[in-house]
């Protein structure tokens, strides 16, 4: 949060860190990114199972103001009116808490559960867990972000799956998820709220980096072939970055505290 | 002179603002009394005015609640006569995956049934032991009124259609002969204005006989109101929003049974009566058109497999 | 879905393998395209796509609003579908509303570009008509009337042909409003101003069946891809937005590969479909 820096503020003041204030001119090289990252560098990456009790499996994760806590319930009976089916089913609900966002309750305007992101989960995830595992049953992942600062989706996914990893789901592999904004010339990974308002496009990878399969890819805006060709490189690279924390995160080594610094270049 | 009529028709204009004029402009392409606004604002310069029309005028201009639906010369707002029907036309097969589809249009009002079955019962609960099972769902497409549908599905009216679809196509269908088997009808709106309800059965009932599914006879539906002390076929949005009476009638042509007779407002008893023969003349009129649309379809089935 | 017996599984996969698919078709063969416009005469613009029995109509309507306060130079578009239950039974009721969210993500996603509006293929702020008082808000309602695969191609081809039917009305704007004030504006029913539709791009989906992909594939087709990717490319070759359907994985340089041949596909498909919008909209002058 460079806004907010400088004095702390000892009674309350109500003053808006981001937004409004500064226009950003991207493009020039120069000009860092506003919290001081490299073009590829990602946010301090940290991720903690099994935070829910009640749940089979469950883990957080906090990229820089970007938090979110996914539980895995199951696998259970799936339910009578569904038909049978010899591969077991994943039911993925994505939604934000009342303070997600910067003005309260902004995020239900797209309805308390956010319909897209939980079907883009449910692609990411299905093509990744071993569903003939457990034939005519039912896992339900539920996913809430507890604070949007951009790059939602992606964290969501990536913690997902380390929650299904929890809950002892069979999958082929870690799912990890990162995303590039592309602003003016410039490709910006794990970009962040502020960035993402301003991004002329979008690039939302997600794949299996000991595999190396893209399990779900996402463009919008106008992209050229080698503008793709760079951004799917930086994806992979980040990807498998996130996939080593991940996994020492789960053998338990270090898992209180994992900073990650990943610079690409 | 010349000031005046100009004056006239700016007032017109406005009044027509005020009844909505994306309503009026929107729903009928090619609105008489629109085109008669706009000739007039045209014609003023001439000066080539006829007497009557400056009558109506000035009556339309007095009486802003109660509009004229039928002008003195006994033409509607869209040109037709009391007695006459609006263009229909039919088309059978437009949905390829469907067991029977058909296309119905009624002027601007434009809807496509499909009909899926008869077959396997979905939901074994609802399974009838003796007869079949008949469903139905009547959706409108949201750029199908004037104004874009905001309505989610499945409200109240849609509802209600869809009950009256199936009721009547269930008293035309044998159902005896096809037990523990289910038939969906699906009716989609692509142009409302005015007369959904019977396009829907008229469309329906083609489609049911394209699916080859056993039926009493067709059933055609038209509809018929009261305006301005004038029986009116085939009501259009605007006359249909008038506030007037509205007879739909649904009839068996062949067994001359009635299966579906809805009507709102009020009506003596002796009005109703013609009013409702007029909508059985409409119905009957429909029926002779539905039966050359299948026996040209038929005719062409029997060409291809030529016999 | 579809139900198929394993046999024919076999023959489905067993064609595209060999290059031969069940309609005759080759891999990379569309099936014949119709374009119809001015279908829906309450619209201000309309049209009406068949690929085989893939069966779609798609609106546009243009209302005056207000531009958001964070984007004042810029008009509004929303794209919305539905899926018509006439088209499936499954699409009765709710049924239809996941595939319907779906492809309007899609082709929100394929049309509007990126948050900040650049490489859209709909200029907004072509849409304004007084900077953050008054602009366009386009609403493109698709509905899917029938149902035969490649729903996402069939539906980005309506809107396109649709978008270059658009009329929309020459507005006339009151001089001397000011300030706050919202101007008045007199909407022209006689003059209308054509819609740039030359970089409203195509979408071209590649379903991977066995080893191989194919274009526009049929529902029986769809049953067994693997996985699918819908790319959306305009004129110039340039990707606008890119999704991915269906579970399985894939290699980052097929990915690739596939955009270099969508790319390809595209650039036919773009030509034979503004041919077709061009003699509808001639068709339609005549008649």
């Amino acid at each position: 949060m460079a806004g907010k820096g400088g004095a702390t503020p000892s009674t309350y003041s109500p003053s808006p860190t981001t937004q409004k204030t500064k226009s950003l001119s991207f493009g020039n090289d120069e000009v860092l990114r506003p919290d001081d990252r490299e073009w590829h560098q990602c946010r301090p990456a940290f991720f903690q199972i099994g935070v829910v009790a009640a749940a089979a499996g469950s883990a957080y994760a906090d990229f820089g103001s970007t938090k979110v806590i996914v539980s895995v319930f199951g696998p259970r009976e799936s339910k009578k009116a569904m038909m049978y089916s010899d591969i077991g089913r994943l039911n993925c609900n994505v939604s934000y808490t009342n303070f997600a966002t910067p003005v309260r309750g902004q995020a239900y305007d797209l309805g308390s559960d956010h319909k897209e992101f939980s079907s883009m989960l449910h692609k990411a995830l299905e093509g990744a867990t071993i569903l003939e595992t457990f034939p005519k049953t039912t896992v339900d992942v539920f996913a809430l972000v507890l604070e949007s600062g951009g790059s939602d989706l992606p964290v969501v996914i990536s913690c997902a799956s380390l929650a299904l990893a929890d809950a002892g789901i069979m999958m082929y592999d870690l799912v990890t998820s990162v995303s590039v904004s592309c602003l003016g010339k410039n490709l910006v990974l794990d970009p962040t709220l502020e960035e993402e308002s301003y991004q002329d496009g979008s690039l939302i990878l997600t794949c299996m980096p000991s595999r190396d399969e893209v399990t779900q890819l996402t463009i919008t805006g106008e992209w050229s072939t080698p503008k793709i060709n760079e951004g799917m490189k930086i994806c992979t690279d980040a990807c498998s970055k996130f996939s080593q924390i991940m996994k020492s995160c789960l053998k338990g080594l270090d898992s209180a505290l994992e900073e990650e610094d990943s610079n690409v270049d | 002179m010349l000031g005046s009529l100009y004056r006239l028709s700016k007032l017109v204009q406005q009044f027509v603002g005020l009844m909505g004029s994306k309503v009026i402009r929107s729903i009928f392409g090619g609105v008489r009394l629109w085109a008669f606004l706009r000739g007039c604002h045209k014609n003023g310069g001439r000066q080539a005015q006829p007497p009557a029309q400056l009558f109506h005028l000035s009556v339309l201009l007095t009486q802003f609640q109660e509009m004229e639906y039928v002008s003195p010369e006994g033409l509607r707002l869209d040109g037709r006569r009391p007695m006459e029907m609006r263009q229909i036309r039919a088309e059978i097969g437009v949905v390829a995956k469907a067991d029977g589809s058909a296309l119905f249009e009624m002027g601007n009002t434009k809807v496509i049934a499909a009909v899926y079955g008869p077959r396997e019962v979905q939901n074994r609960s609802q399974q009838l032991n003796d007869s079949a099972l008949v469903r139905c769902e009547y959706t409108m497409a949201n750029f199908s009124t004037g104004d874009r549908m905001r309505k989610p599905k499945g409200d109240r009216r849609s509802t209600e259609i869809s009950l009256v679809i199936r009721q009547t196509m269930e008293a035309c269908i044998m159902t005896h002969l096809m037990p523990r088997s289910q038939i969906d009808i699906f009716v989609q709106v692509l142009q409302a204005d005015g007369g959904t309800r019977s396009a829907c059965i008229n469309a329906a009932s083609l489609a049911l006989a394209d699916a080859g599914i056993p039926m009493r006879d067709l059933v055609t539906s038209c509809s018929a109101g009261y305006l301005n002390s004038t029986p009116l076929l085939d009501l259009n949005y605007i006359e249909d929003s008038a506030g007037g009476a509205d007879v739909t009638l649904g009839i068996m042509p062949k067994l001359d049974k009635v299966t579906l007779l809805q009507m709102d407002a009020k009506l003596s008893v002796e009005t109703f009566e013609n009013v409702m023969q007029l909508a059985i003349e409409g119905c009957k009129a429909v029926a002779t058109y539905i039966r050359e649309v299948l026996l040209e379809n038929t005719k062409q089935l029997e060409y291809r497999r030529g016999i | 879905m579809v139900g198929l017996s394993i046999g024919e599984k076999h023959f489905i996969q067993g064609g595209i393998a060999q290059d031969l698919r069940s309609d005759g078709r080759k891999r990379l063969t569309t099936r014949p395209i119709y374009v119809e416009t001015g279908v829906i005469s309450q619209a201000n613009g309309s049209a009406r796509v068949r690929m085989g029995a893939t069966d779609v109509i798609a609106s546009v309507k243009a209302e005056l609003g207000r531009p958001n306060a964070l984007q004042p130079d810029k008009g509004k578009v929303v794209v919305n579908v539905d899926c018509s239950p006439t088209a499936a039974p499954m699409f009765e009721g709710r049924g239809g509303e996941e595939l319907s969210a779906e492809l309007s993500v899609a082709l929100q996603c394929c049309l509007l570009g990126g948050k900040s509006g650049s490489g859209a293929g709909i200029d907004l702020s072509s849409l304004v008509v007084v900077e953050g008082k008054i602009c366009w808000d386009l609403y493109i309602d698709g509905l899917v009337v029938s149902s035969d695969g490649n729903l996402l191609d069939a539906l980005g081809a309506a809107i396109k042909a649709a978008l270059s039917n658009t009329g929309i009305p020459k507005v006339n704007v009151a001089a001397g409003a000011s300030g706050d004030e919202q101007p008045e504006v007199d909407v022209s029913d006689e003059e209308f101003l054509q819609f740039d539709t030359s970089r409203v791009p195509v979408i071209v989906t590649l379903t991977k069946v066995g080893r191989h992909y194919i274009v526009d594939a049929t529902s029986e087709e769809e049953s067994q891809m693997s996985s699918a990717v819908s790319i959306s490319i305009n004129r110039q070759g340039h990707i606008c937005g890119l999704t991915k359907r269906g579970g399985a994985g894939l290699d980052p340089s097929i990915i690739l590969d596939m955009i270099s041949v969508a790319k390809t596909v595209s650039e036919q498909l773009i030509n034979t479909l503004d041919s077709h919008i061009a003699a509808a909209e001639a068709g339609e002058e005549e008649s």
